[in-house]
């Protein structure tokens, strides 16, 4: 899975930290959505891309 | 904010049982007790003293506690059922070396949810794709150098006492191969979960 929330992150100009403030993760849950590395529910997939102003299937891209 | 209830919880109980351990004179398994207890929430107590505030607990980390508490244990039962199924008659016979017994198993299980822990929560994402299949290749190369080694003693044994003669090749394989298998399956093991511990850490 990619993920493009380092793109919404500096296109909004909200640090790791902010956003993991905001979505209540651990800043460490966004380095590894970013990366890729860990698939989120759907609830916080949805509590991302809100915070990101955007919808899911804009931000996490599957692998097909 | 149910996982902060379940610490305190968790706390309170050690808290408890220790004082009665203390109050029997069971002092190894109380020492056990709380050696375990910090072991497990260390990074609840490192987040009180950096912060003074409890750390965020998001899915993400209740899904790791959960699975590590699962293999925590499981590593308990097995290892109570490995050290009962030959030692049953000693431990039951000597209340002391059952204290003992019990006492190194508390800590046992606590660093056995710590590994764990530290392996979902860091390892694997910091580990490639190759990385955690040479990983898993090391550590199944470990589990079956021990099995080998297990069915290698019982073999030379019973061929041994059945021939009446030294039987060789079962004797090699325990005392040579599945040693050196181990220890390669071990040191690979923990080169790689150093290096995934340790890589791209965030």
């Amino acid at each position: 899975m990619k993920t493009r929330i380092k793109e919404y992150r500096a296109r909004y100009n909200i640090t790791q930290e902010k956003l993991a403030e905001t979505v209540g993760v651990r800043r460490e849950t966004i380095i590894f959505l970013e990366q890729g590395k860990y698939n989120p529910s759907l609830k916080l997939a949805h509590n991302v891309a809100r915070a990101l102003n955007t919808t899911i299937d804009e931000i996490f891209i599957m692998d097909d | 904010m149910k996982t902060k209830r379940f610490f305190l919880a968790v706390a309170i109980t050690a808290l408890v049982i220790t004082v009665i351990l203390i109050s029997l004179r069971a002092y190894y398994v109380a020492i056990a007790l709380v050696a375990g207890t910090l072991i497990m929430g260390y990074r609840e107590l490192w987040s009180l003293v950096r912060r003074r505030e409890m750390p965020v607990i998001d899915e993400r980390v209740r899904e790791n506690v959960g699975k590590s508490v699962r293999n925590g244990f499981i590593f308990l039962v097995m290892a109570l059922a490995f050290l009962m199924l030959p030692f049953s008659t000693v431990l039951i016979g000597s209340g002391s070396s059952m204290v003992h017994v019990l006492g190194g198993l508390f800590v046992s299980a606590a660093l056995a949810y710590l590994l764990s822990y530290l392996f979902y929560d860091r390892v694997r994402p910091g580990l490639g794709e190759k990385g955690l299949k040479i990983f898993c290749i090391s550590l199944l190369t470990a589990g079956i150098s021990l099995a080998v080694f297990v069915i290698s003693v019982v073999l030379h044994n019973g061929l041994s006492g059945l021939l009446g003669v030294e039987e060789p090749v079962f004797f090699v394989i325990a005392v040579i191969v599945s040693p050196a298998g181990m220890a390669v399956g071990i040191v690979g093991s923990l080169a790689i979960f150093t290096k995934g511990l340790f890589n791209k850490a965030p």
